[in-house]
């Protein structure tokens, strides 16, 4: 019986369902244009030195502050480089620092939360109550403190995103693991001796991926707009270093003589931010048929 | 029940004081030295020398022990002390009482739009049942939790400042003195606020009506042949709430957090703007204050909306009773 249940369980039956879920997922129209749009972005980003249509830091003295125009779509900033140029350079910093945060918030919240579910007792208790309590905390006014307290590097910024997006996840990481462990899979594995970490990273993690996923999307909208929102305020990343929110920040001492300088940067984010929330939002629903 | 109601009031104070330490400590890490920073802004360049120095030190009693310096800000804070700003020298109680009137202002409006946008969004929805309207309101929430302020803000600006001219864009004057032109002045960064407000709470909202909207008594009240605005108001609606609450306790803990971008996008002198004037000029004592400040907002908030919980449902008293 026991080695029938374990034969019946091959990695080859969840393969597929992996792939039918991203399948599933795609289909749904906002999903497939958010996932395009992400796409999009981090192209822009990754490859700016050759889709740029200008090279970086190229000034022009005799088009300070222009209006978008066929020449430059975005206008110009005050040393009369091309805003699309500095947006799509910019999206480097911006998009850098959400994946390395969402990493490290991913990492150690799924780490927190399956200690949490796995141990069970006193730890459990402890580990969620500390993610409890620093859950309703405005993240924005933490982040203000701990970059005051830590400085705006990139580093710190990212260990700074990371931690203050941890807790939430490790929330839904043992949500999830404590429901694999009622699954019959799990005493099947237990039953026939497999060993604890071989089954936590063969059978437990690939199942809980899905869900965690979905979670690493809306972490990663949250961290782009929390690193814009620093920024926008002069906390965030120093010049000359530029992401999306310092763009913004630039733009925004301009904003009664040439709006379109905040707008566009400003859209970017939104857009940025929107797309990963929807596919997170997307995936979620169909993970979760009561839901859908 | 009056026991759970002083457990419950005992784990805030308990929590305050922690969060005081934690705020106290983390001040202390800060790197940079504020006497540094006040000696050189007072005009002495180049004269920082190491008596200055030890001088304005003692003036803020930073040459005590961090044990003392803690005890003394406690003490004091009791008293609604907190000291004097390292920076401006005026006490941070006076910086603070300058500065509470706009963000009041701003976050009362705020939350007053918002709550409105969300309840009479959501019960209207729930009573016409009419798809397009659904989607009209899954699209606002969608776009306005993914909106940070200042895109929402800055957009606001040039439409209604830059372009139509309509409505003044920055700054602030006191609502004693001028009452209209106050709210004028509010209404941009209100409206602003009251988005992201009621962003997530009318898709929470929405998600428990639907969720009570097949229950059993629904469609009881529905069969008994009430109207269907009487079902939502009366039945469903109620029962729909207690979710919300919660999260209205939250967003009204955090509206400290949610009033820094909007005040700084429109300039208004508000708590947000002096905290982060406090962080760039290192001034801990504004700094430290502030954060307690929030931090109290947000656990006293949560403690008014546990008790409400207590007294709106009856289940919950009896097992929190057990459970604390």
């Amino acid at each position: 019986m026991t080695s029938a249940v374990a034969a019946q369980a091959p990695a080859s039956r969840r393969r597929p369902r992996g792939a039918e879920t991203a399948a599933r997922l795609l289909q749904r129209p906002q999903a497939a244009l958010a996932f395009a749009v992400i796409v999009l972005l981090v192209f822009g980003a990754v490859a700016a030195p050759l889709v740029a249509p200008y090279p970086k830091n190229q000034f022009d003295f005799t088009h300070l502050f222009a209006a978008p125009s066929w020449h430059h779509l975005f206008g110009t900033d005050e040393l009369g480089r091309d805003l699309l140029t500095r947006v799509l350079y910019g999206g480097r910093t911006s998009i850098e620092i959400a994946a390395l945060a969402t990493l490290l918030a991913m990492g150690g919240g799924t780490l927190w939360g399956f200690v949490a579910a796995y141990r069970g007792g006193w730890l459990e208790e402890i580990l969620m109550r500390i993610a409890d309590l620093t859950l309703g905390l405005p993240v924005i006014l933490l982040g203000l403190v701990l970059v005051a307290a830590f400085g705006a590097s990139t580093t710190s910024i990212v260990l700074i995103l990371g931690i203050l997006l941890m807790p939430a996840t490790a929330r839904l990481a043992r949500a999830a693991l404590v429901a694999e462990l009622e699954m019959e899979y799990y005493l099947a594995a237990v039953s026939v001796g497999a060993p604890g970490w071989q089954i936590a990273l063969k059978e437990l993690l690939p199942n809980t991926t899905p869900v965690l996923l979905a979670r690493a999307s809306i972490v990663a909208a949250d961290a782009i707009f929390v690193e814009a929102s620093l920024s926008f305020v002069g906390l965030g990343i120093q010049p000359p270093a530029a992401s999306w929110g310092t763009l913004l920040q630039r733009g925004y001492s301009q904003l009664y003589s040439s709006y379109w300088y905040p707008i566009f940067p400003g859209l970017v984010i939104l857009i940025a931010v929107l797309s990963l929330n929807t596919l997170g939002d997307n995936l979620q629903r169909v993970l979760d048929p009561s839901r859908r | 029940m009056a026991t759970w109601v002083l457990k419950r009031v005992a784990l805030s104070v308990g929590l305050l004081a922690l969060s005081s330490v934690l705020i106290f400590c983390l001040m202390r890490v800060i790197p940079g030295d504020p006497t540094i920073t006040k000696v050189a802004a007072s005009g002495t360049s180049g004269g920082a020398n190491a008596r200055t120095l030890r001088a304005v030190r003692h003036e803020l009693g930073l040459d005590r022990s961090t044990t003392h310096q803690y005890l003394a800000w406690v003490g004091g804070a009791v008293h609604g002390d907190f000291g004097k700003s390292y920076f401006s020298s005026f006490p941070v109680t006076t910086l603070i009482s300058q500065r509470i009137g706009a963000t009041l202002e701003l976050s009362l409006l705020a939350l007053v739009i918002g709550l409105l946008i969300t309840f009479a969004a959501a019960t209207l929805g729930a009573i016409w049942r009419n798809r397009v309207f659904d989607s009209l309101m899954a699209g606002f929430s969608a776009f306005g939790m993914s909106t940070p302020a200042f895109v929402s803000g800055i957009i606001l600006i040039v439409i209604f400042g830059v372009k139509l001219k309509l409505l003044p864009t920055q700054g602030y004057v006191s609502i004693e003195h001028h009452p209209l032109q106050s709210l004028k002045m509010a209404i941009l960064p209100a409206i602003t606020l009251s988005i992201a407000i009621a962003a997530p709470l009318l898709r929470l909202l929405n998600a428990s009506l639907t969720e009570v909207g097949s229950a059993p008594f629904v469609r009881t009240a529905a069969g008994k042949g009430l109207l269907r605005r009487q079902v939502v108001l009366r039945h469903q609606l109620p029962n729909a709430m207690l979710p919300t609450l919660t999260m209205i306790g939250v967003v009204v803990g955090s509206l400290l957090g949610g009033t820094v971008i909007v005040e700084y996008v429109f300039a208004r002198p508000g708590l947000g703007t002096l905290m982060v004037d406090s962080i760039q000029t290192r001034d801990y004592a504004v700094l430290q204050a502030l954060v307690l400040l929030a931090a109290a907002a947000f656990i006293l908030t949560s403690l008014a909306v546990d008790l409400l919980y207590g007294v709106l449902d009856p289940r919950l008293r009896v097992r929190t009773a057990e459970a604390v």
